[in-house]
């Protein structure tokens, strides 16, 4: 290809369609930089990665039921066990659902009968997280971070404070702005030990689903929140 | 009185030292000649140009805005730095050392009243200052890309403002960064994922303070800080301040 | 050859600048001939006077303007200004001290958990929409449309009536932002109720 150039007349360039070598080595060289941009930003990202090893983020070694009965009675009887070092509700499912049956006036029905001391074992993530037999929910609210209050005695719901975002004690969402029900850790068990693994956060079930317990706010004459 | 050396002779013998012509190259800049050298020749003023506008110099053209972010810009700078030497990054320390700051440092409480202060006022600042530039329509040609610079420094305002709301690590702080932290998760892109990365974890914890002290007091000063250099670059290759509407 | 007038030298602020077509680099064939190194023949060298049309690297759009000196008068007005700040700040800050509240206890919800001000807008517009979707929304529109500023409204004239598309976007987004946050910030009481600000504030600095 020929150019005409102002000052110097007629000047010859590479054939149309082939690349120069100068181009060919820019080409290459920017490629080159980029990628490692890339990289630079790649390793950036995994060292600052958290590292976490106890905690939250952890595996966390709950105890067996009877250890979780000394300590909280009432776990036997429904009320989720609070466990404050990983800021989780720990609940015992047929027992929490036979106790928000006997307390919702007949709305809600149950067919365990309580106490339930030992739930059991049924934690395999291919049952359906309503038909385990514990629970790991997070009080972190979904909406916006709060921290989720014990269950309300009144409508036997949880009832974040602080914007009225309102979760059943399976952590499915009922009322409020939170986007999704109660986000939730893996339970797995251990020769009857029950280890909550909060490595992973898993998502709380989106808004439409209802297993249990399925009362409006307005079915609720009482709310603890708004 | 010329060079305003005056009769003094110690004055006289200092203006005259070598050290002190070697620093100041010329007289106090008294005539047209001499002012335009002061700011060419100094490295800090010659952020200006020799001359200016006439009406950039007027206070209801820019009502000084961007220079007064840039003040507090530099007086969360040296603020920043003093309470720096009375404060660990540390859960366990970090509300004691608040509290002894206000109430056994000299001045302590002074200065972190000053550096809470100036800190909203920055963002107030800078959220007039680029209503002012709309208003003048100087976000036009050739200066949009100082306006994507502009918008950039007020992300990193609003960063830095954020990342230091954490520190005293008192109920305030705590709640106002788990809310606004579960904010950002809304965004696209932004998951959960880069919550944890935020956070240092899963919740606002020992992690999290030390990530946002880090980037409070390194990562985002030095940024805005570059980026400041390129605004102000790009405000006189565009041909200084710009004309009225 | 002629000559052109500086671009936009005395031409009215709100035409834009016609680039200036390409001319040759040197003009050929101007000047007289001068002669070589003494005995070199062939060596006769041109002196050339030509006028270099090139466009300016700084794009300027300079008008004759009247200009004053930066020291003293722009020096002045800053100096000025920062002594101002400075005062405000340290009189402001001997008085008002900053809020410290108990210390940070994940297990104690305060009654209202609010973000910093600057972002009790978004709070407040959060509280409004299924939060994914006003999530998604906001942000971006927000600073993208922001960036995004410059290069939508591209033309030149600068006068309120010129441009009032992008007058009417920013506006929104301004007067928007600022009655969200303002709600946000005063009205906003425990449960993210509606309060009144004289009968309970629940705004921290
Ligand atoms: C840390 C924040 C910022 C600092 C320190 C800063 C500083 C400055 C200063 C000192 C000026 C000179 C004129 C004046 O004082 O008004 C200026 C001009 C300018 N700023 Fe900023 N600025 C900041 C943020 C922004 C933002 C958020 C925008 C817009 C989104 C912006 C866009 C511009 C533009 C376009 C100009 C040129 C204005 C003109 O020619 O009239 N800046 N800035
Ligand atoms: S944080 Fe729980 S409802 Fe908003």
């Amino acid at each position: 290809m020929t150019q005409q150039h102002a000052s110097y007349g007629a000047v010859h360039g590479p054939p149309t369609g082939e690349i120069t070598r100068r181009s060919f080595m820019r080409r290459v060289l920017g490629v080159g930089v980029g990628l490692l941009s890339l990289e630079f930003l790649g390793g950036t990202l995994a060292f600052l990665w958290p590292n976490l090893t106890e905690g939250l983020g952890s595996q966390i070694t709950l105890g067996s039921a009877d250890d979780i009965n000394n300590q909280a009675p009432e776990w036997q009887n429904g009320l989720p066990f609070v466990y404050n070092q990983a800021n989780l509700f720990f609940v015992n499912v047929p027992a929490a659902k036979a106790r928000v049956a006997e307390n919702s006036g007949g709305q809600v029905t149950s067919d365990v009968s309580l106490p339930v001391p030992d739930p059991g074992a049924d934690v395999d993530p291919d049952i359906a997280p309503e038909d385990r037999s514990v629970m790991a929910l997070w009080r972190k609210c979904p909406h916006l971070g709060c921290q989720v209050p014990q269950l309300c005695d009144r409508s036997e719901w949880f009832e974040c404070l602080c914007h009225g975002s309102k979760y059943t004690v399976i952590g499915e969402k009922r009322d409020g702005p939170a986007p999704r029900g109660m986000d939730r850790f893996e339970v797995l068990v251990e020769n009857g030990v029950y280890i909550v693994d909060t490595r992973q956060v898993i998502s709380g079930p989106p808004p439409t689903v209802m297993t249990f317990d399925k009362r409006t706010a307005s079915d609720i004459t009482e709310h603890c929140v708004g | 009185m010329s060079n305003g050396n005056g009769g003094n002779p110690v004055v006289r013998w200092v203006k005259e030292s070598a050290a002190w012509r070697s620093l100041f190259r010329q007289p106090y800049p008294s005539t047209s000649r001499t002012r335009a050298l002061a700011v060419m020749n100094n490295v800090f003023l010659h952020l200006h140009p020799v001359r200016v506008k006439r009406h950039a110099v007027r206070y209801t053209y820019t009502f000084c805005l961007g220079g007064i972010s840039f003040f507090l810009f530099l007086v969360l700078t040296v603020t920043g730095l003093y309470l720096m030497f009375f404060y660990v990054p540390s859960i366990s320390r970090a509300y004691q050392d608040i509290q002894a700051i206000e109430a056994s440092v000299a001045f302590g409480s002074l200065v972190r009243n000053m550096h809470r202060w100036a800190a909203h006022l920055m963002v107030l600042t800078v959220f007039l200052h680029m209503i002012r530039v709309f208003y003048h329509g100087a976000y036009k040609p050739p200066r949009e890309f100082n306006w994507v610079v502009g918008v950039l420094l007020l992300f990193f305002t609003l960063a830095l403002s954020f990342t230091g709301y954490l520190l005293p690590w008192d109920q305030i702080a705590f709640w106002a960064i788990t809310v606004g932290t579960q904010m950002a998760t809304y965004a696209p892109l932004l998951s959960n994922e880069s919550a944890f990365f935020m956070l240092g974890g899963i919740e606002v914890g020992q992690g999290t303070l030390l990530r946002f002290y880090v980037a409070h007091v390194i990562f985002f000063p030095l940024i805005a800080a570059i980026f400041m250099i390129v605004h102000f670059w790009r405000i006189r290759k565009d041909g200084g301040i710009s004309g009225p509407v | 050859m002629t000559i052109e007038k500086r671009p936009n030298a005395t031409a009215d602020k709100n035409v834009p600048t016609q680039a200036p077509e390409r001319a040759p680099i040197i003009a050929p064939g101007v000047g007289p001939k001068l002669p070589g190194p003494p005995g070199v023949p062939g060596t006769e060298r041109f002196r050339l006077l030509a006028y270099v049309k090139q466009e300016s690297m700084v794009r300027v759009d300079k008008r004759p303007d009247e200009t004053v000196l930066t020291w003293p008068h722009l020096l002045r007005a800053e100096f000025l200004m920062a002594m101002l700040i400075t005062a405000l700040l340290v009189v402001t800050s001997v008085f008002i001290t900053a809020p410290l509240e108990e210390m940070a206890n994940p297990s104690v919800t305060p009654h209202v958990a609010k973000a910093p001000w600057y972002f009790l807008g978004l709070q407040e517009l959060l509280s409004y929409f299924n939060p994914t979707v006003a999530g998604v929304l906001i942000i971006p529109v927000y600073l993208g449309g922001l960036l995004i500023i410059p290069y939508v409204d591209r033309t030149p004239y600068k006068a309120v009536r010129d441009r009032k598309m992008i007058w009417i976007f920013f506006l929104c987004i301004m007067v928007g932002g600022l009655i969200v946050t303002f709600i946000g910030s005063f009205f906003r009481g425990p449960g993210w109720n509606w309060v009144w600000p004289w009968d309970g504030l629940y705004f921290n600095l």
